[in-house]
């Protein structure tokens, strides 16, 4: 039973983090149209700030803030110097079929560079991060309860950012002129929105809540330019199980994915994670191919 | 008071000459209606004037400034607010977030005015005050077409751009939006430039009327000598 329970918690707070990656990835297919295979290749490179921070000397809790921040300012930076004048161009060229799909390509072109960029000024190597609170279970006499404070901490934090996030979009002028810029933009555009400037702010946000992802999984898979992939997909598999349109649906499907891969690491075999997450996909593409929330027209472009 | 100044108006739509060479004047507190058949440019005309096109060559001048090729969120910050086609709404929006939506650029300056922009035009749509927490896609058409105006009046506009507001709706429906407008600018002075097919609704209650064939203007004159003109009516629009 304690197992179980562990099992479940770790789940759980493993699941709040892939929650948090893939509404980063839903923040920006729903607001710019992009897939962003760069945001975990983003994520790593902060992570990697923060490491050295700390390294250097510095707290734990000024290394999260200045990676959050990066984040962000990273996101705004790719948007505002790639992805725009890439739109730009977008509406000149004559191959409207491919046109969709140039942004995609130039995220796997940044999270290239920024893997290759990390591996020149850190060398590669393989290092660790460093939890902020004891990440070992709690000592409850002689025996353990089935989780650690760090499990806590991260289930608080995930918690926090999307109920914050979810009062942002709902309840702020400027989460509803994001919203309004994402659903149709001629209407925001119409409406007084700066729609290009709601783009960059969903650039900015999802780049903060890779960043935030990546520092809570980073002490349990290590740093290095390509320690991130692995949560990428897994990440990718939430947002498209829930519905690549709903950031709610994302946050279901990073806790199915977190508590199923917990449970199949336990109970099954580790090396058949990649077999379920697969089974997974598979399963929701047959029964709802718009994902559990997503609507009912696949957008494109 | 402002009026907007059309001259020499050309756009492309894709590689068709939507407007070719489009000059007249809406006057200050008047309704103009601008009439003619499918494909007259009546729409890429409206979209000209809000910046959602881009004119090739020609002016549009607004009161004292040009706002030729601005771009649509700072023409509606200079006081001219569009309804496009086709009740403009945002569905899974509810109908008060669809009115906020209109306001969002001015609610820091003017929050208090927000509020009664706000209040006026639920007061103007009784039917939209019910149905503030529904979402927009439970409306019906005219509700639709109303949320849109109101949508467009939070803005506080001096110059409302129509484009259509009858498509697919009821006569009687078509006949409380077009009454509804016209109070407003009789009764508050605001300019109107109401795109129809259907002439004769548009006519009725126009000052003045552009009839558009094939990109070019056919006809500029007073509402009644349109209606008026049976040579016109026969030739252009087909009653």
């Amino acid at each position: 039973m304690n197992t179980f329970i562990s099992t479940l918690i770790t789940g759980t707070a493993t699941g709040a983090i892939y929650a948090l990656a893939a509404l980063g990835l839903v923040i920006v297919w729903r607001g710019a149209g992009v897939v962003n295979f760069a945001q975990m290749g983003q994520a790593m490179f902060t992570t990697y700030i923060a490491s050295n921070l700390i390294a250097s000397g510095n707290s734990y809790w000024l290394a999260f803030v200045v990676a959050l921040i990066s984040g962000s300012l990273l996101g705004m930076a790719i948007d505002l110097l790639i992805m725009r004048p890439l739109a730009h161009k977008k509406s000149s060229s004559s191959t409207k079929t491919l046109a969709a799909t140039i942004p995609v390509i130039a995220s796997l072109g940044i999270l290239a560079i920024l893997q290759a960029l990390a591996g020149v000024f850190w060398a590669g190597e393989e290092r660790g991060f460093p939890t902020p609170v004891n990440s070992f279970y709690f000592k409850n006499g002689t025996g353990t309860l089935p989780f650690s404070a760090f499990n806590l901490f991260v289930i608080g934090v995930v918690l926090t950012v999307l109920l914050s996030l979810s009062y942002f979009f709902t309840q702020t002028g400027v989460g509803l002129g994001m919203r309004a810029a994402a659903l149709n933009p001629e209407v925001a555009r119409l409406s007084g929105i700066k729609v290009s400037r709601m783009r960059t702010l969903s650039w900015a946000i999802s780049g903060a809540a890779g960043s935030l992802a990546g520092l809570l999984i980073t002490p349990s898979t290590n740093l290095s330019p390509n320690s991130l992939d692995l949560i990428l997909i897994v990440a990718f598999t939430a947002a498209v199980v829930g519905g690549l349109d709903s950031p709610l649906g994302a946050v279901i499907g990073g806790l199915i994915l977190g508590i199923g891969i917990s449970l199949v690491t336990t109970y099954g075999s580790p090396e058949n994670v990649f077999l379920a997450i697969l089974f997974l996909l598979l399963a929701v593409q047959l029964i709802r191919p718009n994902g559990i929330l997503g609507g009912k027209q696949v957008r494109r472009g | 008071m402002k009026e907007l100044i059309v001259s020499d108006l050309v756009t492309d739509y894709g590689h068709v000459r939507a407007l070719d060479g489009i000059s007249f004047v809406a006057s200050s507190g008047e309704i103009t209606t601008v009439i003619g058949a499918n494909g007259a440019g009546k729409s890429t005309l409206l979209r000209t004037i809000s910046g959602l096109e881009k004119a090739k060559s020609g002016t549009i001048s607004w009161g004292d400034i040009e706002i030729t090729n601005l771009a649509p969120e700072e023409i509606v910050r200079s006081g001219i607010a569009h309804v496009p086609e086709g009740h403009a709404v945002i569905p899974t929006f509810s109908v008060l977030e669809n009115i906020e939506m209109g306001a969002l650029f001015r609610r820091r300056k003017n929050s208090s005015d927000v509020k009664a922009a706000i209040s006026e035009v639920l007061d103007l749509f009784p039917r939209l005050a019910e149905r503030v927490k529904q979402s927009a896609g439970s409306l019906s058409g005219g509700e639709r077409q109303m949320l849109a105006i109101s949508r467009a009046l939070v803005s506080r506009p001096k110059l409302l751009l129509l484009d259509e507001p009858s498509l697919g709706l009821a006569p009687l429906v078509v006949e409380q939006i077009i009454q509804t407008i016209n109070h407003l600018c009789r009764s508050t002075g605001l300019t109107v430039l109401l795109v129809e097919q259907n002439a004769n609704t548009a006519l009725a209650v126009a000052d003045h009327g552009v009839l558009l064939a094939l990109g070019k203007v056919a006809s500029d004159q007073s509402a009644a000598a349109m209606r008026a003109d049976s040579a016109l009516r026969s030739a252009y629009l087909g009653y």
